[in-house]
C-alpha cells in the first residue's frame, strides 16, 4: 500500500509539488484531539490536528515552524492517513520509517517529529475519552536523534 | 479577531509576491515599493487595534495567483485591492490607506493599457533553470531547497519581529525589531526573485500562533541566533556548492548580513 510512497530524497516533481503547495497544512477548527511535538533544544514543533469519527480519521491538519524536510513528510503522512482507519495510520508510521532508513539522520528526526504530533494527538484523543480536560497533548523530542526520541 | 488585518495582510502578500512573478523590472520594483506601503499599513492597522484593546493574528485564507500573463496577475491583484478597500474605515488611517490603495489602482490601471506590458509569466513554470546560467542538477537542487527554507524563515522573521515589536514599549526593541525587520524584506525580495526567476515561486507557509506568541524573549532571541549561525553556514555551504562566481558572491553577502544580525539579536539579551 505504500509501495509508490516518494519520499523527499532527490527533487522529484512531487516533492517540489509538497514544497511550493504543501498539503494539509495549517489548522482545523474543531478538531477531536491536538497533538504537539516539540524540541525543546531549537524550539522547532509540530502541530497535529486529527478530526475522527469513530477509529476513522475523516481530516487532519498541521503546522510547524521546522525545516522543510518536516513540511514534506508532514504533508505526505497527512495525505496518506485522511479517509483511513487509526490502525492504518499506525502502519503508515512504520512503514514510513523502513523507507526513511535510507535518508539522513537529520531526515528522520524531521519525519520523527512529524510522527511524534500526531501519536501526541492519539493520545489527547483517549484521555479525551476518559474524561480529561487536555486541550492538546504534547509530547518532547529528546536532543539526540539516535534510537527512541520520545519522552513525556 | 481582526478581519481586516486579516485582509491586509494578505493583500500585502498579494501585491509582494505580484512583484516577484513579474519579470519585467520596472513593474516589479514600482509594484515592490507599494507592497513595502501595504506592510506599513499593516502595522498601523495592527497598532489601532491594539490601541482599542482588540488584538489580531496572522491566519491567512488565501492562494497565489499562479496566473501565466501579467495582465492576468494584475486583474486579479486589482480585484483583491478593491476587496480590501472596501472594509477600511471612516477614519484617518482608513483614508490614508484608500487614497493609496486608489493610487495603486490607477498605477495598475496604465499598465493594463499598454499591451506590451503583457508579458509571459515563467515563475510557476516549474522548470528550474537559471537561464544565463548553467548549474549541475545538485547545484539547482540545493539552491532549491535553501530558497524554500529561507523565504519561508524570511516571512516568518518579519512577521514575528512585526509582532513584537507593537507590543514592546522599549525604545531600543523597537528600533531593532525595525532594523530586523527591514533585513528580511531585503532576504525575502532577494529570495522570491531567485525563486520566480527558477520557475518555483510559493507563498510561504503560513504561521501558528506558537511560532509568534512569544512568551520568552531571550529564549527566543538565543534560538533565533543559533538560527541565524545555521542559515549562515547554509549560505557558506551554497556559496561552495555552487560553481558560479555570481551567485557564489551573492551567497557571501548574504551571509555576512546575518552575521550583523546576530550583533543586533544580542542587544536584545
Amino acid at each position: 500500500m505504500f509501495e509508490n510512497t516518494k519520499l523527499p530524497e532527490g527533487m522529484n516533481p512531487e516533492t517540489l509539488e509538497h514544497l511550493m503547495d504543501p498539503k494539509n497544512y495549517g489548522k482545523l477548527e474543531n478538531p477531536s484531539c491536538v497533538g504537539v511535538a516539540v524540541d525543546e533544544k531549537t524550539g522547532e514543533y509540530v502541530i497535529f490536528y486529527t478530526q475522527l469519527e469513530g477509529d476513522m480519521i475523516k481530516d487532519a491538519k498541521y503546522a510547524t515552524n521546522g525545516c522543510q524536510d518536516t513540511v514534506v513528510i508532514g504533508s505526505m503522512f497527512s495525505e496518506m492517513i485522511i479517509a483511513n482507519n487509526i490502525d492504518y495510520a499506525q502502519g503508515a508510521i512504520k512503514k514510513m520509517h523502513e523507507k526513511l532508513g535510507v535518508m539522513s539522520q537529520q531526515q528522520q528526526v524531521c519525519a520523527d517529529i512529524v510522527f511524534s504530533a500526531f501519536i501526541a494527538s492519539m493520545i489527547n484523543y483517549e484521555h479525551k475519552q476518559e474524561g480529561k480536560e487536555e486541550e492538546m497533548h504534547v509530547l518532547k523530542m529528546k536532543e539526540s536523534c539516535e534510537g527512541e526520541n520520545i519522552h513525556e | 479577531m481582526n478581519s481586516l488585518y486579516k485582509n491586509k495582510h494578505e493583500l500585502w502578500l498579494h501585491i509582494t509576491f505580484a512583484s516577484f512573478a513579474i519579470n519585467d523590472e520596472e513593474i516589479k520594483a514600482r509594484l515592490y515599493e507599494f507592497s513595502l506601503i501595504a506592510f506599513r499599513h499593516m502595522k498601523w492597522l495592527g497598532a489601532d487595534i491594539l490601541k482599542d484593546g482588540d488584538d489580531y493574528n496572522y491566519d491567512r485564507d488565501m492562494k497565489l495567483f499562479k496566473r501565466q500573463s501579467v495582465f492576468e496577475v494584475l486583474h486579479a491583484l486589482m480585484k483583491e485591492v478593491n476587496n480590501t478597500s472596501a472594509l477600511y474605515p471612516q477614519s484617518v488611517l482608513g483614508k490614508r490607506m484608500r487614497t493609496d490603495d486608489d493610487y495603486l489602482l490607477e498605477y495598475l490601471s496604465q499598465i493594463l493599457h499598454n499591451e506590451t506590458n503583457n508579458k509571459e509569466v515563467t515563475a510557476f513554470n516549474m522548470k528550474r533553470k537559471w537561464l544565463d546560467k548553467s548549474l549541475a542538477q545538485e547545484q539547482i537542487d540545493a539552491l532549491t531547497m535553501f530558497l524554500f527554507e529561507e523565504s519561508y524563515k524570511e516571512y516568518e522573521l518579519i512577521l514575528v519581529y512585526a509582532y513584537m515589536q507593537a507590543r514592546t514599549e522599549n525604545v531600543l526593541e523597537f528600533s531593532i525589531f525595525q532594523d530586523l525587520i527591514d533585513e528580511s524584506h531585503f532576504h525575502l525580495k532577494s529570495f522570491g526573485n531567485m525563486m520566480a526567476k527558477m520557475g518555483i515561486l510559493a507563498l510561504p507557509r503560513e504561521l501558528h500562533a506558537m511560532t509568534y506568541v512569544i512568551k520568552d524573549l531571550e529564549k527566543f532571541v538565543t534560538d533565533g541566533i543559533a538560527e541565524e549561525k545555521a542559515a549562515k553556514e547554509m549560505c557558506r555551504e551554497l556559496s561552495d556548492a555552487i560553481k558560479d562566481e555570481e551567485l557564489s558572491k551573492f551567497f557571501d553577502f548574504i551571509n555576512y548580513q546575518e552575521s550583523y544580525h546576530i550583533e543586533l539579536m544580542k542587544k536584545l539579551l
